[in-house]
């Protein structure tokens, strides 16, 4: 028994960064996904199919986890025969549109929801439970937003984009974002709580103090300021400064 | 005062633009300058749906930008205008100097005949030189992937 | 400090190389956050308690990240197997504020390293150049291939890296006690700071703002007026 196309792309989807470069971006990660869509035009009709797998690996950017909808779409012009150029056109065209969505509902929404929701449990007592119920939530989202993504895209073809407007997409993307600033505002304090729960109150003063000052920096800091470069500064001189007063 | 950015980006709306610029900058009206896009309804659609409600998308060609980028400037609506070239940014900023001020590079791939200039930046030598033109006659041009990143002004530019 | 046995070490090392390829390349489950990446690699060193201490406070930094576009961004997953390394089976806080310089330093390396593949896999793009242009399934499966294989690679060599640091400093004697507890507080102020200043930046200013004050308000609840 064979595999079926759709479900072999379906798998390849969670490598689609797997040749991340500065050239093509997800363009070879595309292609490679792509190969299972386009094999019925091989015997079919060769000529379109050499040409399909050269626009398959053309330079392409968006967000991993909605790259099915493009995937799909794409291959299923392809395969309707839709002129080339028109395809390459859809490919550009979806690329900021798909990067926007999916980065507002997933980079800037669902994981720092969850993360936040995970630190806020560990908090709270919840442990590896915590971690294992942040795995399961966001690997139930992202898995079943890919295989919707894909289908979608393989049924709609150039309709694709009405079709993710009309999609539950723009809504999530929409509300999410204040779940994650509320997510992530409830985990700080209770971070904080829990990590320093055995520090001595001199020590908690300073942990108070450099979390402000770190805020302030990062408002009029501007682009010097990083969070890792801020932490790396404080640590390397105190530490410096309490070896030799220690 | 409101034009807070024009940025060169090959991908006009993307979460780079929206998240990352977008939201600490407070934009409320993205203003897609692209002789392409203000011509195709499908592609307009697709952009429209990618931004959260309530912010402000506006289509325009470069020309007809270039001819309301004052009003933009000088109503109260914090604004992004988004260039899909050098060649429109160029258009663009010779059409108001006094407010354009400042070109960001932001996104601009590789294509055969351009060269790494920075990682997010793929320049050909007829767009660099229209760039060095542009900073000659006095635009401020800097590449910046996001406004936590430091900028490279052209002049730094391997 | 109790020695790690090899098999322990080993199995920390494939965990860093698992994780760092989880990032960006396969399969992107986020084992790669600092919250993942530490517990497990504390349930693997034999104390899930350090793990999840420095997960947490290593994911308190993650969360300003953003990995959008070309961006150059830290990784902090390898970082986070290191630092548990080399802060298993120590009493708190010994060890912690050492654990935490050792992750952002090898954050920032994996973050260049990061660069450094985007060029590669580029690089081999020009070599089959000829192959792309020609739509030859083999040469794209190669091309991929290749990209995973590096990123293995780079994920292999950062965590041996990090598991090498950390071994040295389980090596070494611990900063003297007052000390221990600055720097542990040090690093979690700082990580609280990153975590609020990444949340202020991408609530903007709308009503996304508010619900990170009301969150932060009913977090100040929780932790301090209940208790």
């Amino acid at each position: 028994m064979s595999v079926p196309g759709w479900a072999r792309a379906f798998l390849r989807l969670f490598a689609i960064q797997g040749d991340w470069n500065y050239e093509r971006m997800l363009g070879i990660g595309m292609g490679y996904a792509a190969e299972p869509l386009l094999d019925e035009l091989r015997t079919r009709d060769p000529a379109r199919h050499t040409a399909a797998v050269v626009r398959s690996a053309e330079f392409f950017n968006c967000n991993p986890n909605l790259a099915g909808l493009a995937l799909g779409a794409l291959a299923r012009a392809e395969r309707d025969g839709v002129p080339g150029e028109q395809v390459s056109r859809l490919r550009i065209a979806l690329c900021g549109p798909l990067g926007a969505i999916g980065d507002r509902l997933f980079w800037a929404g669902v994981v720092p929801a969850l993360s936040a929701l995970a630190i806020a449990a560990v908090a709270l007592g919840a442990s590896v439970w915590a971690v294992a119920g942040f795995l399961v939530a966001y690997n139930a989202l992202r898995i079943g937003t890919a295989w919707w993504s894909l289908r979608t895209g393989l049924r709609e073809g150039l309709q694709v984009g009405g079709a993710v407007g009309r999609s539950w997409l723009p809504r999530a993307a929409e509300r999410v974002g204040p779940v994650a600033g509320f997510a992530v505002g409830l985990a700080v304090p209770l971070a904080g709580r829990w990590l320093l729960a055995g520090v001595k109150p001199s020590a908690m003063v300073l942990a108070v103090f450099l979390a402000a000052g770190g805020v302030v920096l990062s408002r009029w800091g501007g682009t010097h300021y990083s969070a890792v470069r801020y932490a790396l500064i404080v640590l390397i001189l105190l530490g410096a400064g309490g070896m030799v007063m220690l | 005062m409101t034009l807070v950015l024009c940025r060169v980006d090959d991908r006009l709306i993307h979460g780079q633009v929206l998240v990352g610029w977008g939201q600490p900058l407070g934009i409320q009206r993205f203003v897609l300058a692209d002789d392409e896009v203000a011509k195709s309804g499908w592609e307009q659609d697709l952009y429209r749906m990618a931004v959260p409600q309530g912010l402000e998308v506006v289509f325009a060609t470069v020309a007809s930008a270039g001819a309301q980028v004052r009003a933009w400037d000088a109503d109260d609506r914090r604004t992004a205008v988004l260039l899909g070239s050098v060649e429109a940014a160029a258009q663009l900023y010779r059409a108001a100097p006094s407010v354009v001020r400042r070109i960001n590079l932001g996104g601009i791939h590789h294509r055969p005949g351009r060269v790494e200039r920075l990682p997010y930046v793929y320049l050909s030598p007829e767009e660099h030189r229209l760039l060095t033109e542009l900073s000659a006659e006095g635009a401020e041009i800097a590449g910046q992937d996001l406004p936590t990143a430091t900028p490279v002004p052209l002049g730094s530019m391997p | 400090m109790s020695p790690l046995d090899p098999g322990t070490l080993l199995l920390l090392l494939a965990w860093g190389t698992f994780v760092a390829l989880d990032l960006v390349s396969v399969p992107q489950a986020m084992y790669a956050r600092p919250l993942v990446a530490g517990t497990v690699a504390g349930l693997l060193a034999g104390d899930m308690m350090t793990g999840l201490q420095l997960g947490v406070l290593l994911e308190l930094f993650a969360l300003d990240v953003l990995p959008v576009g070309a961006a150059q961004y830290p990784d902090h997953g390898p970082a986070t197997v290191a630092a548990v390394t080399a802060a298993a089976g120590a009493p708190w806080p010994e060890r912690m504020g050492t654990a935490v310089l050792l992750a952002l330093l090898l954050a920032v390396l994996g973050g260049w390293s990061l660069q450094r593949l985007r060029h590669l896999n580029a690089e081999a793009l020009h070599g089959r150049a000829a192959a792309l242009a020609a739509g030859s399934q083999p040469g794209l499966r190669a091309l991929q291939w290749g990209g995973l294989g590096r990123d293995a690679l780079r994920g292999l060599l950062l965590t041996a890296l990090g598991l090498a640091g950390a071994l040295l400093l389980r090596s070494s004697s611990p900063v003297p006690p007052r000390l221990q507890g600055l720097l542990a507080a040090a690093a979690i102020g700082c990580a609280l700071a990153s975590a609020a200043a990444g949340a202020a930046r991408s609530a903007g200013r709308g009503k996304r703002l508010h619900w990170l004050i009301a969150g932060f308000g009913a977090g100040l609840v929780i932790a301090f007026g209940l208790g």
